[in-house]
């Protein structure tokens, strides 16, 4: 698994690579820590200036979670500044010796949501998480719409982390016709970082009743949790009924959608819709791709 | 202490429970009947499935003699089909079962004439938890659960059962509902909490969760209706873990009430939406054990 963790200098972003260390124990990914630098800025700040230096600061941060023998990311100190590998993209050299898995600090010259798309396409990453603060509208700092842009427009998968008391419930409304393995897993996932919170899978209806072919397909998602000893809570919900249920469940702080192409969800639930719950409200936000 | 368990009669001792589990080829009944072997799991159950082929008048083909009984064991026969299916799947899970029940004819007619017929302890069936509360009440005023002569388990979720919370709103409570639970569950694995309720949709939002223990001089009703409720436990040889009494609104006591895999309260007579405990119980998301007066 590959996760790219956007972060900027704001303390949302401190906890995103929080949220992503204790995901990456539970899943051994190879992670990495991207910083987009203005082309504004001067060049070579790229290399020590203070998007490289919280860059160095947050995979402390990352580390520490970690105890030291259980740790499959290098803990030696690194050369504190960023070499060019590309154009406009800096790194920093890599520890010896390698590590079981990667943790990689990068950083990018241009604009932050141009760049962190570009990276995770790059990178052929699975997960994108971005941290923001719902009180200021989950706007960045530099680019207001970065976070929707990247849950928008990513290839793959994304978090939207938002700080706020624990997350207890993760309500998860899946496409019914179009569930993936990944994206199964992803929640699973979840589920284990967030250890405790009740999974609560949503089967959408209407007439107060699912369609055979729904039912056969929840069935199956219900059969592959208990596998794995979670045991997940079906709630029906009418189409018509779903924007109430969003708007009165988000409370439980985390919500995941399945937004593939031609999703069946879209048509109930638009992406208008969530990105509404993006930028307003308390809940972390998962896109499932 | 009168013992008499009230309309449902005590088992005998060292009587397996024997348990009707109404299945159709549905989700909400796979999760029913999976809940039902988890329950078999922590306590003595003996388990009956039935289903029941719905026909529609017009279905039925005329006359009678050797036509209709060809027609109705080929129905039958496509339902033990369909049903042996989901039983199948189950079975390394679950104790060992016997040979469903298949019948035709009006669902809940059927399954009324097969609780008469053979005395079960309970019924147990699933119904799909829904944002929307009106199945719930559906379910609550049906011809099935008025007359019923059992008690009633009713599974939304598929949830580990070994927790019970006996939910009680008054002291009218006590009786059936202790008496239920304790018949049924007499040589069980289950733990038990005891649940004192004073549901008010104004109550502000805050929850007031008070120790049984602790309360105060106002908490006379709910801690004289707690206190008789234990004696009555402790009558059939169970302690509580916890007391507790809760004033919230519904759906936030439905919502504390989630760590709990069954959930206890007594049936009313006549099921209203400004029952308070029925509004709560619409909101609880594991099973709820309905008891008799």
């Amino acid at each position: 698994m590959k996760i790219l963790v956007a972060v900027d200098q704001n303390p949302y972003s401190a906890h995103a690579v929080v949220e992503v260390a204790r995901l990456a124990a539970n899943t051994w990914a190879n992670v990495s820590l991207l910083g987009v630098q203005s082309k504004n800025a001067p060049a070579q700040a790229a290399a020590d200036g203070s998007v490289s230096r919280a860059l160095f600061e947050y995979r402390q941060r990352f580390l520490a979670q970690f105890d030291g023998k259980d740790c499959p990311y290098a803990q030696a100190a690194l050369d504190p500044a960023l070499v060019e590998v590309a154009k406009k993209v800096y790194e920093a050299r890599p520890p010896s010796p390698a590590a079981r898995k990667n943790l990689t600090l990068r950083l990018r010259i241009g604009s932050l949501g141009r760049e962190i798309l570009s990276e995770a396409r790059e990178a052929q990453s699975d997960l994108v998480v971005l941290g923001c603060d719902p009180a200021n509208g989950c706007g960045w700092s530099g680019g207001a719409g970065v976070p929707l842009k990247v849950a928008n427009e990513a290839p793959c998968s994304v978090l939207v982390a938002k700080k706020k008391k624990a997350v207890k419930r993760i309500i998860c409304c899946l496409d019914q016709d179009r569930v993936s393995q990944p994206s199964l897993e992803m929640i699973n996932q979840m589920v284990t970082l967030h250890d405790g919170a009740q999974l609560v899978i949503i089967g959408i209806g209407g007439h107060e009743q699912l369609d055979a072919g729904v039912e056969k397909k929840m069935d199956r998602i219900l059969r592959y949790y208990h596998a794995r000893g979670i045991d997940p809570w079906i709630e029906m919900v009418d189409a018509d009924a779903l924007d109430a249920f969003v708007a009165r469940e988000s409370r439980w702080g985390m919500m995941a959608f399945w937004m593939g192409p031609q999703s069946i969800l879209e048509k109930v639930f638009p992406r208008r819709k969530v990105n509404k719950l993006i930028k307003g409200g308390d809940a972390s936000v998962l896109i499932l791709r | 202490m009168d013992d008499g368990g009230g309309i449902m009669g005590t088992r005998e001792e060292n009587r397996m429970m024997d348990m009707l589990i109404s299945l159709k080829a549905d989700l909400a009944s796979s999760i029913a009947f999976r809940y039902a072997c988890r329950l078999a799991d922590l306590a003595e159950i003996h388990l009956q499935t039935i289903y029941v082929e719905e026909v529609e008048k017009e279905g039925y083909p005329p006359g009678s003699g050797w036509v209709r009984s060809t027609w109705e064991t080929g129905l039958i026969e496509t339902a033990q089909r369909e049903i042996a299916q989901l039983i199948n799947t189950e079975k390394t899970h679950c104790p060992v079962l016997d040979e469903p029940i298949v019948r035709i004819g009006e669902r809940e007619e059927e399954l009324l004439k097969e609780v008469k017929r053979e005395a079960y302890d309970v019924f147990l069936e699933g119904v799909l938890s829904s944002s929307d509360e009106r199945l719930f009440y559906q379910k609550m005023r049906s011809k099935l659960y008025r007359q019923l002569a059992c008690p009633i388990i009713l599974v939304k979720n598929l949830v580990n059962p070994a927790r019970v919370a006996l939910v009680l709103a008054e002291h009218k409570d006590v009786k059936p509902l202790v008496n239920t639970f304790a018949n049924l569950f007499e040589k069980s694995k289950l733990s038990v909490d005891l649940v004192y309720v004073k549901a008010n949709r104004n109550v502000p939002a805050e929850n007031q969760k008070i120790p049984a223990g602790t309360a105060g001089p106002e908490w006379e009703d709910a801690r004289h209706t707690l206190d008789d409720a234990r004696e009555r436990l402790a009558f059939h040889g169970w302690t509580p873990q916890e007391s507790w009494i809760l004033q919230e609104r519904p759906q936030a006591i439905g919502e504390m009430l989630a760590p709990y895999g069954l959930v206890g309260s007594r049936l009313p007579r006549a099921v209203h939406k400004s029952n308070m405990v029925m509004d709560l119980l619409s909101r609880v998301s594991s099973a709820t054990l309905l008891a008799r007066n």
